[in-house]
């Protein structure tokens, strides 16, 4: 290969490109690097050491709190998915008086920001006087999952040929029988990756959660929060690496199924 | 039909307005009777409940970070079969909020400081404590026996007490800090390189002792004077924090920290370079209590829990394994000579004297709000 | 999409049977909705609708501390927003906010054009997921990565050091802030910038360069106004987040980087317990939010992703 072509392939974007994804990718070799450092404090290196995995795997504390935030965020995904779908089917569906105010509302758990989400809904709460407890934080985190899901749905929907539900209705198909046969298939792809981003949304989710979790509940971010700040601890660097790896391997299942889905769509 | 955005905005603000008409009344109804967070309510609920709870299931404990550890509660379990959950909280205005907000209906014993026992139990948030189902708290020092954050205490078992100071790092710093004012002097040699408490009474106070006033003044011309004085040490600032600044410390980002003296001493204990000192002028001594809420579910086991705590024993070796400073005599009279000679965790009664109580401000803490605010935001 | 042209047919054809079948069809017509609609709306309305509502109420008493009930309105707390010191923390998440959105955009134009038009084709999807892998992680512990790098004794003080030059105070600065909330939202700006340029119609650079346009005057004249919701999109979106970002000012920013959600978390979670005025403020953060958001649609992009 000439140096001429080589330069020709190699843009300056692609340089650029190259060199933010390592500004993306320093934090967290960085932390890859340290969570096997001897030492406790600062950047020097002391030596290799696997004591802060070690101490990970028998810290009970966390994984409760990953075991909790995983609950919060799969109940809330998988009810939210269900709603914010027909959400979503309904909003294209329908015209009727109001949908703009409906559609409105269903925008703002998007942009409105975390804290006065949070707020908000402790205000709620307080003022129902229903106590705090993991159901308070699933019920507030399934509001933004919802609004999620939906938009993720509503952008595939408003691709899709409407001539296929239609043929399937005038063939004799009820209205229920065209959503599950016909549109549900074909929205598979949207609903998976709606439910993945919602999902990890909930996860890494602070505010909502500090707000409305009680009852001896506890998720993770807000454990990881208090750690941070309770002093830098090592173990959170080989925390953060097994999370980094562990994501990893679920963004290539996502990737994988999102692929696999929509070959199916075009297929089907 | 022309596909395009749907935001009209005069139609639904509009729609709006008549929509959100409808459910303030709705909610508003719900509401009108006492404050606008219903903890009184809450509780009711919870006391029905709690017959059929209590004696077992999970005994939910509210505290700072340092006060249980797994060989406690292990402990406990063993002895009474009860499971214990912890959680933790780094301020009692946090403790004190999420307890309003309803948070803490689960939680059958918590840990305030003096000044929020007090504040507590003027809100009426506390359980009065049934004395008949305590003991061990005839050994308690004299001061604790009717302290003056709860008379008697009636609604709480104080559980540590300390004081707060300043740790440095003795092999960076040529002179010893022993006065709040050493941080003025000092703050273009230590520039960047302190740490103040992230909490507002606490540091608002030392400032406020510094220039010779109350820790708890009440003064708004003092309030300015200190909010002034403050500013100037700002730039010489790392960061506020209460806790987390261990790491900081050790690793050389920060040579002097404003601390509490339960997470100082323990610093200074592990390593000899880091120096634990009260300031001369006097600084804030607290208690930190055992209180049940209210609301409490399961207060068998709450008392249960402050009973095992309250044991010498038990106690005793909380304080060798943590360097908690206990209020009760019978804890001291096991304690090695190694501990209690320490002047970090025992300082003398003279300048104990010089040292106050972090007080209720009611209407106050708002002024207090607005200086910290000025203060950070500044 | 429009589905009312075949849903307002249906009656002509149904009316013809009959009246039973007519009311039948109406039935349906509610159910329908109602259905699909229902469940979520509630939700929103309750969880999300009231609430809002709740602390617009609350926002009108003046300083009102949770165990006191509400006894007078007043707009008392609004006023409070406006005094110096409060209108100073507004301001610095203004340019935190917006200092964001700059940086996001200035870097992250260039990846998701070489991502999206440069890029080898059957290695885009995965360079993209790579790209937005970080995200996948908690936010937290990203935060906290950049506290080992730009700490006084951290890796790139050492790495200044090796090389003898000065150390830098990195952390606890207004460059922290910004570095660490780039760092957090890049990403979200990347993938929207992406899905904009991915749509681009290479036939009109084409046709550009075809009439003689420089790549810079069609970069200009083509790309940017053909991506421009996109990037409108995306540096709203950018700019909203980090506007309501608690996280990366509490971790990375140190004395003097009190934000507006700071703030309204101090006045929840705080010394002062101030619902009153924690609500005034967040009723100002959520309009500041919506308007902008009121101003994209109408004055932006007329078919945005997403609804409608």
């Amino acid at each position: 290969m000439s140096i001429q072509t080589l330069q020709k392939k190699v843009s300056w974007q692609g340089l650029f490109a190259l060199l933010v994804y390592g500004f993306m990718y320093l934090p967290i070799l960085v932390l890859g690097v340290y969570s096997f450092n001897k030492s406790r404090y600062g950047a020097i290196w002391e030596g290799f050491s696997l004591r802060w995995y070690r101490r990970l795997f028998q810290d009970e504390r966390l994984f409760a709190a990953l075991g909790d935030s995983l609950k919060i965020a799969l109940v809330a995904v998988s009810v939210s998915a269900v709603l914010g779908t027909l959400m979503a089917i309904g909003l294209s569906k329908y015209r009727f008086r109001g949908r703009s105010l409906y559609l409105g509302i269903s925008y703002l758990p998007l942009i409105v920001p975390d804290i006065a989400i949070a707020v908000s809904t402790l205000v709620f709460l307080a003022s129902v006087a229903i106590p705090l407890s993991i159901w308070t934080a699933i019920a507030a985190h399934m509001v933004f999952c919802l609004a999620y899901i939906a938009v993720v749905v509503s952008s595939r929907l408003s691709g899709l040929d409407p001539n296929l539900e239609e043929a399937a209705l005038d063939l004799g198909a009820t209205p229920t029988q065209a959503l599950v046969k016909i549109l549900l298939p074909q929205l598979m792809p949207a609903i998976i990756s709606g439910c993945l981003l919602a999902f990890v949304l909930s996860l890494d989710d602070l505010l909502i959660s500090s707000f409305t979790t009680g009852g001896g509940a506890n998720p993770l971010p807000i454990e990881i929060f208090s750690r941070i700040r309770t002093g830098v601890k090592p173990d959170m660097n080989a925390l953060s690496v097994l999370l980094i790896l562990s994501s990893g391997l679920l963004a290539a299942i996502a990737e994988y199924l999102r692929c696999k889905g929509s070959n199916q769509a075009i297929k089907g | 039909m022309p596909r395009r955005s749907s935001f009209r905005p005069n139609s639904s603000r509009r729609l709006f307005l008549q929509g959100s008409a409808a459910a303030i009344a709705g909610v508003a109804l719900s509401n009108c009777r006492g404050g606008v967070s219903d903890v009184q309510s809450g509780s009711q609920a919870a006391d029905s409940s709690s017959p059929t709870s209590s004696g077992s299931g999970t005994l939910n404990i509210y505290t700072w970070a340092d006060y249980t550890d797994d060989e406690l509660i292990q402990q406990f379990t063993d002895a009474t079969g009860i499971e214990v959950s912890v959680d933790v909280y780094d301020s009692n205005e946090t403790m004190l909020a999420k307890l309003q907000a309803g948070g803490g209906d689960t939680y059958s014993v918590i840990y305030p400081s003096d000044y929020m026992v007090t504040q507590m139990v003027e809100l009426g948030l506390l359980t009065k404590l049934d004395q008949s189902q305590l003991s061990g708290l005839e050994t308690m020092q004299e001061k604790w026996k009717n302290p003056v954050y709860d008379e008697n205490n009636t609604h709480s078992v104080p559980f540590v007490w300390g004081t707060t100071g300043l740790i440095y790092n003795s092999a960076a710093l040529s002179e010893a800090p022993e006065d709040w004012d050493y941080l003025w002097n000092n703050k273009d040699k230590l520039s960047r390189r302190i740490t103040l408490l992230e909490d507002v009474r606490e540091t608002l106070g030392a400032v406020l002792k510094s220039l010779g006033y109350s820790y708890n003044s009440t003064d708004p011309a003092e309030l300015e004077a200190a909010y002034q004085k403050l500013l100037e040490l700002k730039p010489a600032l790392a960061s506020f924090k209460s806790f987390g600044w261990q790491d900081e410390l050790l690793g050389g980002d920060v040579l002097v920290s404003m601390v509490y003296s339960v997470e100082g001493v323990p610093v200074s204990q592990e390593d000899t370079d880091f120096k634990y000192v009260i300031p001369s002028s006097g600084s804030s001594v607290w208690t930190d209590t055992m209180v049940i809420p209210a609301a409490a579910p399961n207060a068998e086991a709450a008392y249960q829990w402050i009973n095992f705590n309250l044991q010498p024993e038990v106690a005793a070796s909380m304080a060798e394994r943590l360097y908690l400073a206990s209020p009760n005599e019978a804890v001291l009279d096991l304690l090695p000579e190694a501990i209690l000679s320490d002047p970090s965790l025992f300082p003398s009664e003279e300048l104990l004297a010089r040292c106050e109580g972090i007080a209720p401000l009611g209407e106050v803490s708002a002024l207090y709000d607005e200086y910290w605010t000025k203060v950070t935001s500044a | 999409m429009s589905r009312s042209a075949v849903t307002d047919s249906r009656p002509q054809s149904q009316q013809v049977k009959g009246s039973g079948s007519l009311l039948r069809w109406r039935l349906t017509r509610l159910i329908g909705p109602s259905v699909l609609l229902g469940p979520a709306g509630l939700w929103l309305l309750l969880l999300l609708v009231v609430p809002v509502l709740l602390i617009l109420r609350i926002s009108l008493v003046p300083g009102l501390r949770p165990e006191q009930a509400i006894t007078n309105y007043g707009l008392d707390n609004y006023l409070q927003i406006l005094q110096p010191t409060y209108l100073r923390v507004l301001l610095r998440s203004v340019t935190f906010a917006s200092g964001t959105t700059a940086l996001c955009l200035v870097v992250g134009f260039p990846v998701a054009y070489w991502l999206a038009l440069i890029a080898p084709k059957r290695w885009r999807n995965l360079l993209l997921v790579v790209f937005i892998l970080p995200l996948w992680t908690s936010s937290l512990l990203r935060t906290y990565a950049w506290i080992t790098l730009l700490r006084t004794s951290g890796v790139i003080n050492l790495v200044l050091s090796s090389l003898g030059l000065p150390e830098q105070n990195l952390m606890n600065t207004t460059g922290a802030v910004l570095v660490g909330m780039t760092y957090s939202f890049l990403p979200y700006m990347v993938l929207i910038l992406y899905a904009s340029l991915e749509k681009l119609d290479l036939r009109l650079l084409e046709a550009a360069a075809d009439l003689g346009a420089s790549p810079n005057v069609a970069f200009w004249k083509v790309t940017v106004p053909q991506t421009l919701p996109g990037i409108a999109a995306g540096g709203l979106l950018v700019f909203v987040t980090s506007l309501g970002d608690f996280v990366v000012p509490t971790l990375l920013g140190g004395p003097s980087s009190m934000t507006i959600s700071r703030l309204i978390y101090n006045q929840f979670l705080g010394v002062s317990r101030n619902w009153g005025f924690g609500s005034a403020l967040s009723i100002v953060l959520i309009s500041a939010v919506s308007i902008a958001i009121a101003l994209l649609l109408k004055y932006g992009d007329r078919n945005p992703d997403g609804f409608s």
